[in-house]
């Protein structure tokens, strides 16, 4: 065969690969040619496959088999908490201390203290450009969210915030199921931020997550009136939380918060 | 009540097309936001974002896989193991190569044949490459391809009668090729090469006019 007849029968072999029908012996064929220089596969052809099969289907008129979306959108939350969970891991700051600090002082503000010591301790890790992702919004609003936990979450812990320092007017309450991995906060009179210039942050004490705080991720306050919804999507595994501390951080919040300014903290 | 503060306001971190996102989840934007963006959101690790593509992808991965994958329990696993790829190889999407429906019907296709190829133990089978090495941006011209569904029709509509009625059979109908045999009475060698032949004529179609024409192969 001369070149241009091989580099057909190449090709036609790939597209035989790609439409999954070539049988041993063009396979055999496939991989000797596939390993010549003149023979060379794109994923041209298997574009082109893909393209017919999107353009024969009509994805309108399927009916999804039931429970198929639930399933698939908790096997994502799946692998999404295994890979966030593991840039976590590296970049959460440690607290050698605080579990100790915890059992010893039930008042939040002493809590936060030592909360803010620990990290200004370790400020060397601090990098916002790598921060792992905050909580991402749901499709529902907040208040629907919050209601239906509300009313059917079976092991609620409902804990009220306090305010502190220019934050004492505020008041708000945390809402948080361990089984569902599922929580609120409902935050009232706590001041517009401006995002270009600051945002509140909140962090989750979990003695159960050995001595690491987890990042509750990062939100703004548009309106001083009424009660802001703010969900709750941690990137790791809650068992356990003792307290709930809200931060005013940098625009994007910090992976290491040096507790400047502690906004409220909830003490479950 | 209307939630005075629905979801703005809350951003994701990671991200920094922050403007995107938020259109992302206002309400009432959601629907006009592109697949590609869609797909550039869970490129960059937005939970939120795969969750709406499963929402708006299931179907179509859910109809290819059932052509190819007959039990429903092992299609529903293949779904999940489709939708494993396309987080992981989000961020290999290059929207100037294909479109996003494209891309994810090739992932759809890759995992369900690859599913059958295991379930039929057929030896020396070449098994698919995987996910993380689908790499649209840097595979060079040869990938680029006009794959706009309108493209695909009037690529189509270029191809012989024979060819079309064979792709209608093959991949609307989900006929295999012993049930296009048994429909049309052409020898099984000649189905081969004609969906073969046919898929080769199609990308070249699809190819731009300037792209260096392929050796030319007769279709039977």
């Amino acid at each position: 065969m001369n070149d241009p007849e091989i580099i057909s029968r190449f090709e036609e072999l790939d597209a035989g690969r790609i439409l999954g029908d070539l049988d041993a012996g063009e396979m055999d064929e496939w991989e000797k040619l596939a390993r010549d220089p003149r023979c060379q596969s794109d994923l041209s052809l298997e574009l082109a496959a893909a393209a017919l099969e999107a353009e024969f289907q009509d994805p309108d008129g399927v009916e999804l088999p039931p429970g198929l979306l639930e399933e698939l959108q908790k096997g994502t939350a799946d692998f999404v908490v295994q890979k966030l969970s593991k840039e976590v891991e590296e970049k959460v700051v440690e607290m050698p201390l605080w579990q100790k600090v915890l059992s010893a002082k039930n008042t939040p503000w002493a809590m936060a203290a030592i909360f803010a010591l620990l990290f200004v301790a370790q400020t060397f890790v601090s990098d916002p450009s790598t921060s792992t992702p905050g909580p991402t919004t749901i499709q529902v609003s907040p208040e629907e969210a919050s209601k239906t936990l509300v009313a059917e979450g079976k092991d609620l812990i409902r804990t009220p915030f306090e305010g502190g320092g220019d934050y004492k007017g505020m008041s708000g309450e945390v809402v948080w199921s361990d089984e569902r991995q599922e929580g609120y906060m409902f935050l009232t009179d706590l001041p517009v931020n401006d995002p270009e210039s600051k945002q509140y942050q909140l962090w989750i004490v979990d003695p159960t997550r050995d001595e690491k705080p987890v990042d509750g991720g990062v939100f703004d306050i548009a309106s001083a009136e009424g009660t802001t919804v703010i969900p709750i999507r941690n990137p790791l595994l809650i068992r356990d939380p003792k307290a709930f501390v809200i931060t005013l951080e940098q625009p994007g919040g910090v992976v290491v918060s040096k507790q400047e300014v502690v906004v409220a903290v909830a003490n479950s | 009540m209307r939630s005075r503060v629905p979801c703005v306001g809350i951003r994701d971190r990671q991200n920094s097309n922050t403007g995107l996102i938020l259109s992302l989840f206002v309400s009432g934007a959601e629907r006009h936001i592109n697949g590609g963006d869609l797909l550039a959101l869970v490129a960059q690790g937005m939970e939120s974002a795969m969750d709406r593509c499963i929402k708006e992808y299931a179907p179509l991965v859910w109809s290819i896989v059932r052509r190819y994958v007959q039990n429903p329990s092992s299609a529903e696993d293949v779904v999940q193991e489709t939708f494993t790829d396309l987080w992981r190889s989000a961020k290999r999407y290059d929207p100037s190569i294909a479109t996003h429906t494209t891309f994810v019907g090739l992932l759809a296709r890759r995992r369900a044949i690859d599913h059958t190829r295991k379930e039929s133990r057929r030896p020396h089978l070449e098994p698919m490459p995987e996910s993380d090495s689908l790499n649209l941006a840097s595979d060079g011209p040869t990938a680029l391809m006009k794959c706009e569904r309108e493209d695909v029709r009037q690529a189509l509509a270029k191809l012989t009668d024979k060819t079309r009625e064979i792709f209608t059979l093959h991949f609307e109908q989900g006929m295999t090729h012993p049930e296009i045999v048994e429909k049309t009475g052409l020898p099984l060698g000649t189905v081969k090469t004609r969906l073969r032949r046919g898929l080769i004529e199609l990308r070249n179609q699809l190819r731009p006019a300037d792209y260096p024409s392929s050796p030319q192969t007769p279709n039977p």
